[in-house]
């Protein structure tokens, strides 16, 4: 029976010393990534039959297990996943936040310089220095624009950079995972014992992909797994990696997307299905905050530079010049310019499109000033068999119509603040992306010509008007607002109306006139009289037939006598008029914006307040959902994680196993020769 | 539950890092004074930092154009002042001229001493602000805004012209407000009515040849402005469109003076000219009475009764066949009465009937010195009125700043009592948490076997 006593020590030190190598792999792996603690699984051998029974016939390792649950990992792995998404995206807005909003480096500084410097030419129309200054301002004005246009433009070439370099590891990890599929299937089916590590290896492979994007897995009867993304869509197959790819957005030629690889090609994969992880937190950020807060930035200097010129337009420079100058003139109407609404046409549009176009309204005015209609949307014109449909991308409402031009009627009800041409009809599946102001602010500029020469800022008010000398009345004459279109409506200067029995007279052949904004009256001669009102608003009309509409109001008030006259000159030799600079400079508080409802500095302050917000929110999703993680993670540390103390105490009992088992072979040894002593005597 | 060794070292910087992030944003906020750092801090409070902070900025461009009114108007009030006192001794002037004893050398030094006058009545009308712009010329402020004209013989001297226009020069001192800083030439120096503001009165001679009698007119009055300008604004039938006049004309019904209105208007040229036409029935005259405007036309046309709703006084003797001209007032610039008064002193009087003639011509003008005095007074009054408007706005300029100040430092800035004592807390936290840390780290069984 010796060699039982001694078969049965030996595997008590053989199972003790397996658990003593087991807690040392767990000591030495006890900071590595992904690691789950093993433990050495003892049995006891089958006992053998005597008389007296089973004998036990010692101990053996069934198998080395590690302590990991499934259920606990894939709790990581989501909890990892919208972490990842949301740091991504809130590192990103954090940085817009920060650029608007900076009191030196923000808007606001530059727009307040701007218009302060507009009344200092107000105040002092003639003074060159003043006009010098406005322009200097404006130049700042439209740097701060063009540089926070483009940072923002720089933002969209790093998520490019970004996605890319997302892809390639995406990629990599998936090459990796495939590998060990590969690996454990060898391993597990030579030997029929789970490969521990290179389960660990795997499972933490998952787990740093799901950091970058959203990844399910499913597991297969060989021991491998396969690995999906987005709605299904495989990544991993067994010992397969199909992988990701990029491209280039058919729809939008600047954009990179995540594309599938599917045969010779690549597949755009839509932006909706890529969530999760760090390239979802990027790809949801361009989408939803990014284009977003671009096109806003925008349509702010698009706003501004349209209705500042549609206002300096109705304007006299220092030398004397306006709309009213007869041609060849230096007059200058626009103080800046910015490029039209960009249209681009999709990559795989039928190849009988035409080219489409788009340009701004010009600005409408209301009382006095100006204001565009303009959104923060994109918009998408597309071909159907029944004509074309405009979609606002924001909120997909849609304009439907037999070609562009019944487009062109819709939005004239409904201003978008921009209108379409084409350079023909356009084919069913024909898709272009309308995006009005989205580069906008990086394109704005100072007109040259004023930079060259600030005595052309239009300053003055290009007619102004008097009571006649030998007046006897008590008339007084305003005097006069300009309105767009008005040297339509003035014709040829001067204008020498007569009062005479309650009718005014001489008003220019041809012209309307309609007071209080009441129906229009044709002056058919200059005998013709219009009813005398006192304070009523005199509005003088262009011909019938004239487009724009075009105006110039004043108003005569007090009690004229028979004879007495009024008249509207060219205001030549004005050197000390600022009017039209007080009206540029109420630019500045007038809601000339989003359809009369903001102004620039309003419009502006939405979208700081609208990032911050949004900055806000995902600081408080985050840090909910780090506490999630962090959770998750403890669930599966609790269980997997290594415990040095308990190590330790492992330490001491195989140990202690193993004298023990030691200490029982001694004794058995002991016997023997106790026999071998009785043998020899 | 278990915890694992690397769970036990990850929370515990964990939550060391935490601390450290707070006491940092703390440090920051001490450090720069802001509660806010950026607007995810409190993103309503950034919006509405953004808005004050411009209207703020906005209220203080409002107080710099106010100031900036302010001093040009001062400076306008000044002129002003300067012109009220020159017309002052030109009325004096005017009145001591009128002291029939006075001999032709008399009349002639008083002439040349408002000729000076008026040489420096046209240095304030072309006075220029520190800018070089001229104060009274409406938006020409680089040109001249008074000259004389050529001189049209056989007048030696040329009439002073007015080139500037009736602009006016507008600063934004308010949000809804914006007002002249400039008063023009042509309201202060050309626009002057002539004669009592509403007519002028006049003699208009007797047969070619000037009034006999010792009859002198008084400026008159306007009894009821209303009569007045519904008079004149087509509610008396004149004959003519021009040279609306009417005249009062002197003759002797049976030894008794006695007076008859006519209209003297005519049609404009190139048509005829037309006899006047008598409007009132002959009536008796008594010296000093007052002769009310009330016109009936005479037959055969049916009788319509007009009153004007003023009357006239003609004191002394009027010869018959003299004449008296009233005539609704027309502008006449202050330089223009100044030029005749001049021309009228050097004229030496040769016969009674030229001083009589002289006495009323310059009573006129004594009308039309205090006319222009009138019009200085409300031009100052205007200018005084705005400054006053200028002083409200700036207290409430002023007013705004300090409550935008408040609300801005409200919304931005730090308690520092309590961003310190959130600091301390925070401190003694982190330092509890370190401590915590590195006791629970020194825990090993290792250290015992």
């Amino acid at each position: 029976m010796g060699s039982g006593i001694l078969g049965t020590g030996v595997s008590g030190l053989y199972a003790a010393q397996l658990g003593l190598q087991t807690t040392e792999h767990n000591i030495a792996n006890a900071n590595t990534p992904g690691f789950s603690r093993q433990r050495a699984i003892q049995g006891s051998n089958p006992g053998v039959v005597t008389g007296a029974g089973f004998l036990g016939q010692g101990t053996q390792v069934v198998t080395i297990e590690r302590q990991y649950n499934r259920f606990l990992a894939e709790q990581v792995d989501r909890a990892q996943s919208s972490a990842s998404e949301l740091d991504s995206y809130s590192a990103q807005i954090k940085q817009i936040d920060n650029l608007l909003a900076d009191a030196s480096a923000g808007l606001s500084p530059a727009l307040q310089d701007f218009f302060d410097s507009v009344q200092q030419v107000a105040a002092n129309p003639s003074h060159l220095p003043s006009r010098q200054a406005m322009i200097s301002t404006a130049q700042g004005l439209t740097a701060r624009y063009q540089s926070l246009g483009t940072q923002l433009a720089q933002m969209y070439e790093s998520i490019n950079g970004e996605i890319k370099q997302s892809v390639t590891t995406i990629n990599s990890y998936a090459e990796q995972i495939a590998g060990l599929n590969d690996r454990i299937g060898i391993a597990q089916a030579s030997t029929g014992q789970p490969a521990n590590d290179l389960l660990d290896s795997r499972d933490h492979l998952v787990a740093e992909l799901n950091k970058l994007i959203k990844a399910r897995t499913s597991s297969n009867s060989d021991g491998s797994i396969n690995v999906f993304v987005g709605s299904g869509q495989q990544l991993v197959v067994g010992s397969q990696s199909i992988g990701l790819a990029t491209t280039v957005s058919a729809s939008d030629p600047s954009r990179l997307v995540v594309g599938l690889k599917s045969g010779a090609g690549v597949q755009e994969m839509p932006e909706t299905l890529i969530n999760g992880g760090a390239l979802g937190g990027l790809v949801t950020f361009r989408r939803e905050s990014l284009d977003r807060v671009s096109s806003d930035l925008g349509r702010n200097a698009v706003s501004l530079a349209l209705t500042f010129n549609a206002q300096s337009a109705l304007g006299q420079d220092l030398l004397g010049q306006s709309l009213l100058s007869p041609p060849p003139s230096g007059f200058s109407p626009a103080m800046f310019s910015v490029t039209e609404p960009v249209v681009l046409a999709n990559a795989k549009n039928p190849a009988s499109s035409p080219t489409v176009s788009a340009a701004f309204v010009t600005p409408i005015p209301f009382g006095g000033n100006f204001y565009t209609d303009l959104g923060v949307s994109d918009y998408r014109l597309s071909g159907d068999a029944s004509g074309v449909v405009l979609t606002r991308l924001s909120d997909n409402k849609q304009w439907a119509g037999g070609d562009v031009g019944a487009i062109n009627t819709l939005l004239a009800s409904d201003p978008q603040g921009f209108t379409l041409s084409a350079s023909g009809s356009l084919p069913a599946g024909a898709s272009y992306l309308i995006q009005p102001t989205r580069d906008a602010a990086r394109k704005i500029t100072v007109n040259p010509a004023l930079v060259a020469d600030p005595r052309l800022i239009p300053a003055g008010g290009p007619v102004r008007t008097s009571a006649g000398t030998g007046n006897s009345g008590s008339g007084q004459i305003s005097a006069g607002a300009v309105g767009p279109g008005f040297p339509a409506a003035v014709g040829a200067l001067p204008i020498n109306l007569v009062y005479d029995s309650g009718q005014l007279r001489n008003f220019p052949v041809g012209a309307r006139v309609s007071i209080d904004g009441g129906p229009a009256q044709l002056i058919g001669a200059a005998t013709d009289g219009v009813a005398y009102t006192s304070g009523a608003s005199i509005i003088l009309l262009g011909p019938a037939n004239t487009t724009p509409p075009s105006s110039f109001s004043l108003t005569i008030s007090g009690r004229p006598n028979n004879g007495d006259t009024f008249q509207l000159v060219r205001n030549s030799g004005a050197t000390a008029d600022g009017r039209n600079a007080l009206a540029l400079g109420e630019l500045q508080t007038l809601d000339t914006m989003s359809g009369k409802t903001a102004s620039f500095q309003e419009a502006y302050t939405q979208l700081v307040s609208e990032s911050g917000n949004k900055t806000r929110q995902l600081q408080v999703i985050s840090e909910a959902q780090q506490a999630l993680l962090v959770q998750a993670q403890a669930s599966r540390d609790a269980l997997s994680g290594v415990n040095l103390d308990e190590e330790a105490a492992n330490l001491i009992r195989y140990q202690q196993a193993y004298q023990a088992s030691a200490k029982a072979l001694q004794i058995g040894a002991s016997l023997f020769d106790t026999i071998l002593q009785i043998a020899a005597g | 539950m278990r915890i694992s060794t690397s769970q036990l070292y990850s929370s515990g910087t964990a939550g060391i890092e935490r601390k450290q992030d707070q006491l940092l944003k703390l440090q920051n906020q001490l450090s720069t004074g802001r509660r806010l750092l950026t607007p995810a801090d409190d993103p309503v409070a950034a919006a509405r930092t953004l808005g004050l902070t411009q209207a703020k900025e906005i209220e203080g461009q409002y107080a710099r154009n106010q100031a900036d009114a302010t001093d040009r108007l001062r400076l306008v009030d000044s002129q002003l002042t300067a012109l009220t006192d020159l017309l002052q001794s030109v009325r004096s002037r005017v009145v001591q001229a009128g002291n029939t004893v006075l001999s032709d050398s008399d009349r002639q030094a008083i002439a040349s001493e408002l000729a000076a006058r008026f040489d420096e009545m046209l240095g304030i009308a072309n006075s220029r602000s520190a800018e070089g712009e001229y104060l009274f010329s409406g938006y020409q402020g680089a040109s001249q805004p008074f000259a004389r004209s050529a001189a049209l013989p056989p007048a030696t001297t040329g009439l002073v012209g007015y080139s500037g226009d009736d602009g006016e020069r507008l600063l934004q001192v308010g949000a809804s407000r914006q007002l002249a800083t400039n008063v023009t030439g042509s309201e202060l120096f050309m626009d002057i009515r002539a004669g009592n503001g509403s007519f002028a009165t006049a003699a208009s001679g007797n047969g070619g040849l000037a009034n006999q009698g010792t009859g002198l007119i008084e400026a008159g009055s306007v009894l009821d402005r209303e009569k007045w300008v519904t008079a004149l604004d087509g509610g008396f039938p004149w004959q003519g469109s021009s040279n609306r006049e009417l005249q009062i004309r002197f003759s002797s019904v049976a030894g008794v003076s006695s007076y008859q209105l006519f209209d003297v208007s005519t049609p404009p040229p190139p048509a005829a000219t037309v006899s006047p036409l008598a409007v009132s029935p002959v009536l008796p005259f008594t010296p000093g009475q007052a002769i009310p405007l009330i016109t009936t036309s005479q037959p055969p046309a049916p009788p319509v009764s007009t009153d004007f709703g003023a009357q006239v006084v003609i004191n002394g003797s009027p010869a018959a066949g003299d004449s008296f001209a009233v005539t609704p007032s027309v502008n006449k610039s202050v330089f223009q009465t100044m030029q005749e008064m001049i021309d009228l002193l050097r004229t030496p009087l040769s016969s009674s009937v030229a001083r009589m003639a002289y006495s009323g011509q310059l009573q006129a003008h004594l009308g039309n010195v205090d006319q222009a005095l009138v019009n200085v007074a409300e031009v100052q009054a205007s200018v005084g009125t705005r400054l006053q408007t200028l002083e409200n706005l700036s207290n409430n300029s002023a007013a705004f700043d300090i409550q935008y100040q408040q609300s801005l430092s409200d919304l931005v800035d730090l308690d520092y009592v309590k961003a310190i004592s959130d600091f301390t807390r925070e401190q003694v936290t982190l330092e509890a948490a370190q401590k915590s840390f590195a006791t629970i780290s020194g825990l090993s069984l290792f250290k015992y076997i």
